[in-house]
């Protein structure tokens, strides 16, 4: 474990410019979501003000159609995406690596059986299939990130099998087995650690793409309405009348569409950057871990 | 061998196809409580109540009275026959309604595919041509960050600095409604200047990918030896970019093309809705309003059938691309782009 | 470098490659090469030494790289060239079979289109006549012609090397290259594929360029041949001069490594690595050179003539001889009978290589080896070690030298003497260095030869040593002194087989590491032919037969030789049957 952290350390350390960025503006969010009512002024659930008065000194971010503060608004919708995107990332992202050891490892008809089931998923269309899931089983914030989960596991999974099947040919594998090695030891002495920078690359991945699903949904309506997600506060904007006719978008719709592209922004930027260190000829040069 | 495979493949594709089948069939049946009286909470939208005669008439056509594989039977048979079910909300039935907004999105979709590729090999080419140089950079640090946006936020802005705010493109729609149009050419540009804006939108979220793979792709191929070979022949550079090196690099592209559909219909769901165009996508996010099951039901039948059907002819297009293919192994072009 | 009144097609004038890799490399430095019309051109070198660079730079392929020099052919200046001039010579005038790989053909796009391509580029022809040409291309290198219908992948290794090669030759080009064509053909394929381009060349009249591995082939197939070293020629002159008698050491010492010439000796490379192509400022095979000095590590030497069509690239010009034997005559008088036991003999022997001297019992090798080394005065006859004529031991009494271990085990070491000064005692009698030095130079000379350097035993008395171990003894102490040639006069005739293999073993891998000269005497043909580079035949005091050892061995020319290898070779091996039949018969019953 603590080799693990200082691996940790190592790579933060090895980051360029722009992943340095992208990890500093996802500090920045998740303290804003963890501080979000000591940050606020205004309560995020209540009416604290005219309804769409631009940004000013009271109100930083203005306030939307009912007069809710949009800048407790948005620092609570921070929490939202969060939770979405690591509770996805961590589900699926943990289920589909271990479901890609499995497989890749005891091989057989377990590997037939899930290879199966993951060729079907993977060609699944996840939006249309989120959407109908959605409005059959009611908009909540679990239910959605159960949907994503389920939908995104298999490309970890893939991923993951893939790896441990080329590892599995490698001669050192075959020499520490005729040593006597047992699943276990291989497991944690040669799996965990190639396969840790992949499930990690595969999670800012999978952390992404759900806040972006999330938004989505709830721009189309279909998100939790309690929410109160960035997506939800675009849709209310969208679906105000006049909001094409009239400036209320430069502060109700671009202030949050601003907090996803930054989250986004920022995940991509960490992503390819881990990415870039995870790869194998990078971590060969440098030490292995343990 | 390629007998074998190729049933194998047409083999998983019909699996796949029944298990959408009847999830389709189960999904209603599995919803929590009594489906008929779920309404919907959020402010200001319609509220579906269902009157006693809808009801009544939901409760004839899911027949949950009768036992489960009956009900399954009658289900298959109805598909057999392209009968979809009845919209209750629109008043007719699945089937036409589907069939009238489908060219919508097929146009955006279309569209998207073709500009984006054209657009994506293209750059692709450019930057392989000038690799390391400021131009290979330029395109190559812009169409990522571009990419990595999601559409429906592009589309969002694309919608209100060019429609909204500079006022060059319609705000909605496919067609200026109730307009007189005086010849064909002027229907066309009606319609062009209405899906712009959607289409820019997908395919600039789109090029991205294409480029990347494209650039990879061509930078990898040119580095083969049988393009060593074509030089030393002493053809002409065109051909040896055009029957040499692009046949190859194409290979990963095309499939690259076909398998990411599915992401391309989420897209152009996104997107139809932000731009009000009268696509499948917005049909769907209406019936999902409206709970209008059979319509919801029909929409997710069509689209994902159609992604699967593009994935299979994915498989088969590449065998006939690539000679090398006559063994499992899917796709190694696609890996070796990387 | 090919006669003058030849007219040069292809001409490479000061040609110098260097690559804009970080760091540059210098693929190609100062390479002349001159070819005729219809010449054939062979090129050898370790990999990495710039064949396929110099095949490229003629093709005009080379890029991301400084080129200077000029190719010129047929009086056009192909370096000056433009792409698009060059584009038309390219495959019509030069063409080359590339280097046998599964993606030198385009993997997408059928055959015949791939060898019809060029002929479209530089010809007007219609879709029938490309095709009927590509038939009969195919049908020229040994193919069916329908297999211009089929996908690269499809054909095997040694199909698509001929395809590679009627593709070459598609637009009739006046120059061929041909780049590794037999590294992966089995010896059957192999056999066929020089046959091919044998008759290839002369029905076509191309001039061809072979760059190869196989020395056999390059033997066969080319009239000139050059080596390249490091990026640049070291060696060039006529094929069947340079193999038999090659001049450059590392043009020998590739020589040698060919089990095709030398089917018995062990193998053995060369020491050492190639160099960083460009990295050394002196002559690139400095730090592997068995002749190396002062000067050779201060400057690039050039290529010279050193001989009729024969250009070397050293310092030294060539390989030195470190000893000949000119006219030695030795008669012996026993009381009415005159014996010449040596009847004017010619010997030479030459830096780093491993000389045999074989012949029958009595012919005269022992009395040669002592009147080498000056323990017995021959009549006539003048012997030179290192350019100067042995007078008195100065050959032997030095560092550097010559030295001479004799057969007899017992009487080569004295019995009272402890091992240590033993080994110790040549460095003594010259005053070299100083006591713990010259311990220590024989405590090396010990561990060189695979002997304990224990206390105890460096303190043992040599009587208490076995005849292996004495005549081992016998080679460190010779080797304590580094010489530059060493006498082995029957070593291993009185030792039992395992301690004789283990001893030429060790032997051989010290001549390998320190690159001494050795003379090996022996009348076990079938040792010579284990260890030799070169053979010297003694019958009755004479030299009937010298040459290298795949010549003496394999086409003797003197009725001698044939019968010392008839009885050597034939009579073992009829030995050896009859045992079988006795055994076979023994287990029947």
């Amino acid at each position: 474990m603590k080799a693990r952290v200082t691996t940790g350390i190592q790579f933060l350390r090895r980051m360029s410019a722009g992943g340095k960025t992208g990890a500093f503006i996802l500090l920045a969010f998740v303290f804003v979501a963890a501080a979000a009512s000591i940050i606020s002024l205004h309560p995020h659930r209540q009416i604290s003000g005219p309804p769409l008065s631009p940004p000013g000194p009271s109100h930083w971010l203005g306030t939307d159609d009912l007069g809710v503060d949009l800048w407790a608004q948005i620092c609570h919708g921070a929490r939202v995406s969060l939770i979405i995107g690591l509770g996805t990332a961590l589900l699926a992202g943990l289920g589909g690596a271990l479901a890609g050891i499995l497989a890749g490892y005891a091989g057989g008809l377990t590997d037939a059986v899930l290879m199966r089931l993951i060729d079907i998923m993977i060609v699944l269309p996840d939006l249309p299939v989120m959407i109908v899931l959605a409005a059959f089983f009611g908009p909540s914030l679990m239910t959605i990130v159960i949907v994503l989960s389920l939908f995104s596991w298999v490309h970890t999974a893939r991923i993951v099998r893939s790896r441990v099947l080329s590892l599995k040919q490698r001669r050192y594998i075959h020499a520490a087995e005729t040593f006597g090695a047992g699943m276990v030891y291989l497991m944690h002495r040669h799996f965990l650690p190639e396969i840790f920078p992949l499930a990690a690359v595969s999670m800012i991945r999978l952390t992404g793409r759900a806040i972006v699903a999330e938004a989505g949904l709830s721009f189309l309506g279909l998100g939790d309405p309690t929410s109160r997600s960035w997506g939800l506060i675009i849709h209310h904007a969208t679906n105000f009348q006049g909001i094409y006719y009239t400036d209320f978008w430069t502060w109700w719709l671009l202030y949050p569409w601003l907090a996803l592209t930054l989250i986004v922004t920022a995940l991509a930027l960490v992503g390819r950057d881990l990415e870039k260190m995870a790869d194998p000829r990078m971590m060969r040069g440098h030490g292995k871990p343990i | 061998m390629t007998q074998t495979l190729k049933s194998k493949k047409a083999v998983e594709y019909l699996l796949t196809v029944w298990v959408i089948i009847t999830l389709n069939f189960l999904l209603p049946r599995l919803m929590p409580g009594d489906p008929f009286l779920f309404i919907s909470g959020a402010e200001g939208e319609d509220i579906a109540r269902f009157s006693e005669a809808q009801r009544a008439y939901y409760i004839d056509q899911y027949d949950f009275d009768s036992p489960l594989p009956v009900q399954y039977g009658q289900y298959i048979a109805a598909l057999a026959g392209g009968d979809l079910g009845y919209s209750i909300y629109y008043n007719e039935p699945v089937a036409p309604l589907l069939l009238r907004r489908l060219p919508w999105t097929l146009l955006l979709v279309c569209s998207t595919v073709g500009l984006s590729t054209l657009f994506g090999t293209l750059l692709g080419g450019l930057s392989a041509r000038y690799q390391g140089k400021w131009i290979d950079r330029l395109l190559f640090i812009g169409l990522i960050v571009v990419s990595e946006i999601p559409a429906f936020l592009l589309g969002l802005v694309l919608l209100f600095v060019f429609a909204a705010g500079m006022q060059l493109f319609p705000l909605s729609g496919a067609m200026t409604h109730f307009a007189a149009h005086e010849s064909a050419w002027r229907i066309f540009c009606d319609i062009v200047l209405h899906a712009t804006l959607p289409i820019a939108t997908l395919t600039l979220v789109r090029t991205g990918g294409i480029y990347l793979l494209a650039r990879n792709s061509i930078i990898t191929v040119m580095a083969r030896d049988y393009l060593r070979t074509a030089r030393a022949k002493g053809l002409g550079r065109l051909r040896i970019f055009w029957r040499h090196a692009l046949r190859n690099a194409m290979l990963p592209i095309v499939t690259r093309v076909f398998l990411s559909l599915g992401t391309l219909v989420g897209g152009a769901i996104l997107v139809e809705n932000v731009f009000n165009y009268p696509g499948l996508g917005r049909l769907m996010r209406e019936a999902v309003m409206v709970h209008d099951y059979p319509l919801i039901q029909g929409i997710f039948l069509l689209v994902t059938l159609t992604v699967l059907s593009a994935n299979f002819l994915a498989d088969l297009i590449y065998k006939r691309l690539d000679p090398r293919i006559d063994t499992g192994a899917a796709f190694p072009a696609v890996r070796e782009a990387g | 470098m090919n006669e003058k009144n030849q007219f040069t097609m292809l001409k490479l004038e000061n040609l110098n490659v260097t690559y804009n890799t970080r760091p540059a490399v210098r693929a190609l430095q100062d390479v002349d090469l001159a070819l005729a019309p219809k010449d054939t051109l062979g090129i050898i070198g370790e990999s990495g030494c710039g064949k396929t660079t110099l095949a490229l730079s003629i093709m005009g392929l080379i890029r991301n790289a400084d080129i200077s020099g000029r190719i010129t052919f047929r009086k056009q200046v192909l370096t000056d060239m433009r792409e698009s001039t060059l584009r038309r010579i390219r495959w019509r005038k030069i063409a080359m079979a590339f280097q046998n790989s599964l993606e030198v053909l385009n993997p997408v796009i059928r055959l015949g289109e791939q060898i019809a391509e060029p002929m479209y580029a530089h010809f007007k022809l219609s879709a029938r006549e490309a095709d009927q040409r590509v038939a009969e291309l195919l049908e020229l290198t040994g193919l069916e012609a329908s297999w211009r219908h089929c996908y690269p992948h499809q054909l095997s290794g040694g199909m698509r090397q001929k395809a590679l090669v009627a593709m070459a030759l598609s637009c009739d080009p006046e120059v061929l290259i041909v780049d590794e064509p037999f590294s992966s053909l089995d010896a059957e394929s192999r056999h066929a594929m020089v046959h091919l381009f044998q008759e290839l060349q002369e029905r076509m009249g191309f001039a061809m360029i072979l760059i190869s591995h196989s020395l056999p082939a390059i033997q066969q197939l080319t009239s000139r041949m050059i080596t390249l070293y490091s990026g640049s020629v070291i060696e060039a002159g006529r094929t069947a001069d340079m193999l038999r008698n090659p001049l450059h050491p590392y043009s020998r010492g590739l020589i040698n490594a060919a089990p095709e010439f030398f089917q018995y000796k062990d193998l053995w490379g060369i020491a050492g690595e190639p160099p960083v192509a460009g990295s050394i400022d002196g002559c690139p095979f400095y730090p592997r050179c068995v002749q190396r000095d002062g000067p050779c590590k201060a400057s690039r030497p050039r290529l010279q003539h050193v001989g009729i069509e024969r250009m070397v690239a050293c310092h030294k010009g060539g390989i030195e001889t470190v000893l000949t034997a000119r006219g030695v005559i030795k008669t012996f008088k026993l009381e009415n009978q005159t014996i010449t036991a040596l009847d004017g003999v010619d010997i030479l022997i030459r830096r780093g290589e491993v000389v045999s001297l074989v012949g029958a019992s009595g012919s005269g090798k022992s009395t040669l080896a002592h009147i080498l080394v000056n323990v017995l005065a021959s009549d006539t006859g003048e012997v030179q070690f290192a350019g100067r004529r042995v007078t008195g031991h100065e050959a032997t009494a030095r560092m550097g030298g010559m030295q001479i271990v004799f057969q007899d085990p017992s009487e080569a070491v004295s019995p009272r003497l402890k091992v240590l000064d033993a080994v110790r005692e040549p460095l003594d009698i010259m005053g070299w260095a100083d006591r713990p030095d010259r311990d220590r130079k024989a405590v090396n000379a010990l561990s060189a030869v695979h002997l304990p350097a224990t206390p105890d035993f460096l303190h043992r008395s040599c009587h208490a040593l076995s005849g292996g171990q004495r005549q081992r003894l016998a080679v460190a102490r010779a080797m304590a002194t580094d010489p530059a040639l060493l006498i082995a006069d029957e070593i291993t005739a009185m030792l039992d087989p395992s301690t004789q293999a283990t001893l030429l073993r060790e032997l051989k891998g010290l001549q390998h590491t320190r690159g001494f000269s050795m003379l090996f005497i022996t009348h076990d043909m079938h040792l010579a032919r284990k260890v030799a580079d070169r053979v010297y035949v003694l019958d009755h005091g004479a030299i009937v037969e010298h040459g290298a050892a795949f010549d003496v061995f394999d086409h003797p020319r003197s009725r001698h030789t044939h019968r010392l290898l008839d009885a050597a070779f034939d009579h073992d091996r009829s030995i050896a049957r009859a045992t079988d039949r006795n055994i076979s018969g023994w287990e029947k019953s």
